[in-house]
């Protein structure tokens, strides 16, 4: 007989779970109070951007590290869903105005003292960043390439993995607001559901259970720039109002983040918008020809040291604290999971976060 | 301390410790665009017994740092707010005739009203004789690290102001110049950025406290003059005396 699974939370970390757990001969239920489109969750928001030595930046190592091994599981990942993703292997620009290079050399001096390897990390001037970059040779005559980062449209994730989903032999119920997560089981209302182990991926929807967690703000704009043309993830530093510019195909970027301890989910503040849009401006003016699409809210699910944590319990296993990582990091927790649960081992990487729990 | 920028809370909570740290100032604008009560990172500040300075952040009128201050009042449930209204946008430079009116209306609202101003004196005895008891001059630019530009003007406003609590805040960035402005006869410094950016905050953080009470030690022991050991006024040792005055 084979094991069973009730995974609560279809964000990007429930959803690959389940694509996995099945995959493994599992059967699977996935319980979500959203839709199939998964619009409340942070993953829906999210900028997929996968960018292990950016972070390091604010990162601890353990971040890197997870993400440097999830890096070489994404392609393969991507090949096992029943939709095409938008991604892309091109590394990341950062760049800053020249009254703000500090700002660059403190990323600079930060990634070299905790960078795994040399070379993930190029110094550009002005004729590099023309062949990377055209568009910005012009503003930008100096800043850092990270030639091993990618990106994804974290949309197009979300969908593929749902669709992948349904496909399969998955018990898939959205719109299902889950009570309680208990061992072994999920309960509904007055229904208890049984399981051979219970993964509570519920983001934030966790903080009754976990009162670490917190919530971390984080408003981004898309933008439908026609005349702009930019293939990588560029960076704007700068000592308050850093950006990030994602591209994703057709025109479209997406220009993020702020970062604000709060659990508010609100809409976008003016004030945010404005520093948002004057940054992109900055980087590049053909972003006042573009159209303002569309804002997007949510919070980061972070605990006090900005960690993820794996945290087992008899039959039930909590995922959580992905924090402004989940896509950068959920390859290697899913295999750290399965590796716990389905073989009754623990990965080399589990270090760290499944020991350290202790909150 | 400053209770921004750091890598993460649990970051921050040992920076704060290491430091024994007494007044934490928390953005109000930044931290929470509608509401500060039953916020995570609200509580894990309030956790950590110390006093807590809201700040007007971020607000360029008087009309918008009083609006400001009154919320914080709610909110935090102190009527202790740390002042500011900025005039440049990318240095942050205080708009200090703003100021000054901000504060008078403050004051007379009951706040406890601690300014954030420029080493000007004029606008620091305006600042007292609205009701401020502490003035807190620059060091130089928010975040710009470059310590204390005007070592004389601060010289001139502890000179000055003999009864005010004067406190550096903004622009410290290494503990020798924690140190100096203790050495000064500050009462005491505002650290952020240099501690919260630094590779190992905590560390710094006690750095910084160390710098303090150096400099404060200093100041009440009685620094010695400098003096111009350029001409020697009597024969130095090793100098045949008829040699000396020659
Ligand atoms: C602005 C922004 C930008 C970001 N950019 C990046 C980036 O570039 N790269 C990167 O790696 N990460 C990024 N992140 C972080 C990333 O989005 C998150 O780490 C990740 O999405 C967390 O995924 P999750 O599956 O744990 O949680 P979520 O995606 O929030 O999923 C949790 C799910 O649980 C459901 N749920 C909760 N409670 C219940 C309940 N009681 N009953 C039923 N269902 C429930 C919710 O409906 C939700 O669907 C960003 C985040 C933000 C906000």
């Amino acid at each position: 007989m084979s094991s069973t699974a009730g995974i609560v939370g279809a964000g990007v970390l429930g959803r690959m779970m389940a694509v996995e757990l099945n995959a493994r001969g599992w059967a699977v239920s996935l319980y979500d109070r959203d839709t199939e489109k998964g619009e409340d969750s942070c993953s829906w928001t999210g900028a997929g951007m996968i960018a292990p030595y950016c972070e390091l930046e604010a990162a601890e190592q353990i971040v890197t590290e997870l993400g440097v091994y999830s890096k070489d599981k994404w392609p393969g990942w991507l090949e096992r869903l029943a939709e095409p993703v938008f991604y892309k292997s091109l590394g990341s620009l950062v760049v800053a105005h020249p009254n703000d290079r500090d700002e660059l050399l403190r990323l600079r001096r930060r990634v070299l003292e905790n960078a795994p390897r040399p070379d993930i990390m190029e110094d550009v001037g002005i004729d590099r960043i023309r062949e990377l970059e055209p568009e910005l040779a012009e503003r930008f005559r100096s800043g850092l390439y990270f030639p091993f980062e990618e990106h994804l449209d974290n949309r197009d994730l979300m969908r593929a993995l749902g669709e992948t989903i349904r496909r399969k032999d998955i018990e898939w119920n959205c719109g299902t607001e889950v009570t309680a997560v208990e061992s072994n089981a999920v309960v509904i209302g007055d229904t208890r559901h049984t399981f051979d182990w219970v993964l509570d991926c519920r983001g934030l929807g966790a903080q009754p259970d976990l009162p670490h967690l917190r919530g971390v703000r984080g408003e981004l704009l898309y933008l439908h720039a026609p005349e702009v043309n930019l293939s990588r993830p560029v960076r704007l530093m700068h000592p308050r109002y850093s950006i990030y510019i994602v591209p994703r195909a057709g025109h479209v970027y997406v220009v993020g983040a702020t970062a604000i301890e709060s659990d508010n989910r609100g809409p976008i503040t003016v004030r945010s918008a404005l520093e948002l849009l004057s940054a992109a401006y900055t980087v590049h003016t053909g972003f006042a020809e573009a159209t303002l699409i569309e804002s997007s809210v949510n919070c980061r699910p972070g605990f006090p040291d900005n960690l993820p944590r794996i945290l087992p319990d008899q039959g039930l296993i909590r995922i959580n604290g992905l924090y402004r990582h989940g896509f950068l990091i959920a390859p290697a927790l899913v295999d750290i999971v399965c590796e716990f649960i389905d073989e009754g081992s623990t990965h080399p990487l589990a270090e760290g976060i499944m020991d350290a729990w202790q909150l | 301390m400053g209770s921004a920028l750091y890598p993460s809370p649990d970051v921050m909570r040992d920076a704060i410790e290491a430091a024994g740290a007494e007044l934490v100032t928390v953005a109000l604008r930044r931290q929470s665009p509608q509401q500060a009560s039953g916020s995570r990172f609200w509580e894990l500040i309030r956790e950590l017994n110390v006093r807590v300075l809201p700040n007007t952040a971020g607000c360029r009128t008087v009309k918008e740092a009083v609006a400001t201050a009154q919320m914080a009042r709610e909110l935090f449930e102190t009527n202790w707010i740390k002042l500011e209204v900025i005039g440049d946008d990318y240095t942050l430079q205080p708009d200090t005739a703003a100021l000054v009116e901000a504060a008078d209306i403050l004051i007379k609202e009951g706040f406890e009203v601690l300014p954030y101003t420029t080493e000007d004196l004029i606008t620091a005895q305006k600042l007292i004789d609205a009701g401020c008891r502490v003035v807190m001059p620059w060091g130089s630019y928010i975040g710009s690290g470059r310590g204390l530009v005007n070592k004389f003007a601060l010289q001139t406003l502890r000179a000055r102001l003999p009864d005010a609590t004067l406190i550096v805040d903004a622009g410290l960035g290494k503990p020798s110049e924690a140190a100096h402005a203790m050495e000064l006869g500050f009462d005491a410094v505002l650290v952020n950025s240099a501690i919260a950016l630094s590779a190992d905050p905590p560390t710094m953080a006690e750095a910084f406290a160390n710098a303090v009470e150096a400099g404060r030690a200093g100041y009440e022991a009685g620094l010695m003059s400098p003096r111009d050991m350029a001409s020697p006024s009597t024969p130095t040792l090793g100098t045949p005396f008829w040699h000396a005055g020659t």
